[in-house]
């Protein structure tokens, strides 16, 4: 039984050090509402998120979808229980597995197995789970003798397929994933697709941000389109994509 | 408000008891260290080594004491003094340091200041080398009170992980502190008594030694490591500084623990 409630959540981003002209900059590329904090006037805080309701139970995969700077990344974070909210709050239930660029923890200088080690310790596993959980991480990232490689020699596509391959590997009731198979190649999106399935079966919940309609399609059940950090349109995949489609770029 | 001080006690208490976590982050790191050098750690070693062997003895000469005396004293000082520096200026970097992992997932802070920590002491177990090297030149006595120096140890990074947590986040809050600490180190190695020793100062003792809390941290590993007893005045020091330090950071994370994934 997993689920997460996001109950009216805000998130202000403090910025420190901020010029004036970088702030009106600021402004024109995020998209974003810039105000200063009532207490403390000099402060410049980015309201990344404004007023957010979610509510995700078993079965339920979402996709994220906005243009850049719309708050994607920052509503993952909040699913992660990375940043808590400045205002509103956060519940879940369930064991979360955040996939963000790279695998969290995930050294450079360590090889593949080091960092499959390091990587599912971190995600909660215990050492003799990992042990016996190492061939079939191995396998499906299909690295081979790769993993005895730094992770710095591998192309992005390796990194995405090492990470997600761990990510995937602890049976998570929440995984979160942020663009992470953009990098991977059509063979191994499909792999994905199969294992996140598979995931699904097993009675869990998936939020997904992706500029790739097909991704979304293939993967998600429903969609919320975010725009300046608040939900403009909930729903249907199909319906919140063509809403995307029809959204006025931001000049 | 108690909410935040239930999860600044969740945090502590998750992260020391996940010693597989922050043992595994600490080992890598010093493992990684071995990497594409042949000595890896044991630069750091070789570098204490010539420092001890050559001012040693240049400075025994200076303020002419013996110099089987004097480098057994500056050895194991620059031991303990190295273990409690490099604590601290490392300590400064946990959060920022840690950035990656903390902005993409939950997880303890304590965690990721004990393997700061731990990571130091792996440090000194191969500084430890040195100081046997000098015991056995010097012909200096190993006594039973040596074992006072793994309680030492244990004291040093039970205040260690208060520290990383405390000035890491005013370092990730405020990116100046880093520089301030580092230079005040600097300065305080002169100060304390580890070049030179607390009787060489006579009547003005007092300032330098008695109410310098580095110089109790120093003396608790050092003595230990010299075959002597420390001073009660420094365990109580010590410990002193445990308690309050432990409550000043369980106070300053409870309101500002939830901030600092913002910082970052």
């Amino acid at each position: 039984m997993a689920a997460l409630i996001l109950d009216r959540v805000t998130i202000d981003f403090p910025i420190y050090d901020s010029q004036k002209t970088f702030r009106s900059a600021l402004r024109a590329a995020t998209g974003g509402l810039i105000t200063r904090d009532a207490r403390t006037p000099k402060r410049v805080t980015v309201r990344a998120l404004d007023d957010i309701s979610l509510t995700l139970k078993d079965g339920d995969r979402l996709g994220l979808i906005g243009h850049n700077g719309a708050g994607k990344s920052t509503l993952l974070r909040v699913c992660a229980q990375v940043y808590e909210p400045t205002q509103g709050r956060v519940f879940s239930e369930g064991k979360i597995s955040p996939l963000f660029n790279a695998a969290p923890g995930l050294d450079p200088d360590d090889t593949g197995y080091e960092n499959i080690m390091t990587c599912a310790l971190l995600m909660g596993m215990t050492r003799s789970e990992i042990v016996h959980k190492t061939p079939d991480i191995a396998e499906f990232s299909g690295l081979g003798e790769y993993l005895f490689l730094p992770v710095r020699t591998y192309s992005s596509g390796m990194l995405t397929r090492l990470s997600f391959s761990i990510a995937t590997a602890i049976d998570p009731e929440i995984l979160i994933l942020d663009e992470g198979l953009g990098t991977g190649d059509a063979q191994f999106a499909e792999q994905a697709k199969q294992r996140v399935d598979a995931l699904i079966a097993r009675s869990s919940i998936l939020i997904l941000a992706s500029h790739s309609d097909a991704l979304i399609q293939s993967m998600c059940n429903k969609a919320i389109l975010l725009q300046s950090g608040r939900i403009v349109r909930e729903g249907p995949v199909q319906d919140v994509l063509d809403a995307y489609h029809g959204l006025p770029r931001i000049s | 408000m108690n909410a935040q001080y239930g999860k600044v006690f969740s945090d502590i208490k998750n992260g020391l008891l996940d010693w597989r976590m922050w043992g595994r982050l600490g080992w890598q790191e010093t493992v990684r260290r071995y990497r594409r050098t042949t000595i890896g750690p044991f630069w750091t070693t070789l570098s204490l080594g010539i420092f001890v062997a050559t001012l040693g003895l240049v400075w025994a000469q200076l303020w002419k004491q013996d110099p089987k005396a004097y480098l057994p004293f500056l050895t194991a000082g620059m031991l303990a003094w190295g273990l409690f520096q490099s604590i601290v200026t490392e300590g400064c970097l946990v959060f920022t340091g840690a950035s990656a992992l903390i902005t993409s997932m939950q997880i303890s802070y304590t965690t990721l200041s004990c393997a700061v920590v731990w990571r130091n002491v792996l440090v000194l177990f191969h500084n430890i080398i040195i100081l046997v090297i000098v015991i056995l030149y010097t012909g200096s006595s190993v006594t039973w009170y040596s074992l006072l120096a793994i309680p030492g140890v244990l004291l040093i990074s039970i205040n260690g992980v208060w520290l990383g947590l405390l000035l890491g986040a005013i370092c990730a809050r405020f990116r100046d502190t880093q520089q301030i600490i580092a230079s005040i180190l600097q300065v305080s190695m002169f100060v304390t008594p580890i070049f030179w020793s607390p009787e060489q100062l006579g009547s003005r003792r007092n300032a330098f030694v008695n109410y310098n809390v580095l110089y109790h941290f120093v003396d608790i590993l050092r003595a230990p490591l010299l075959g002597k007893v420390p001073e009660d005045l420094s365990y109580h020091v010590v410990l002193g500084v445990t308690v309050i330090g432990w409550v000043l950071t369980v106070f300053v994370l409870s309101r500002f623990r939830r901030r600092i994934p913002y910082w970052l």
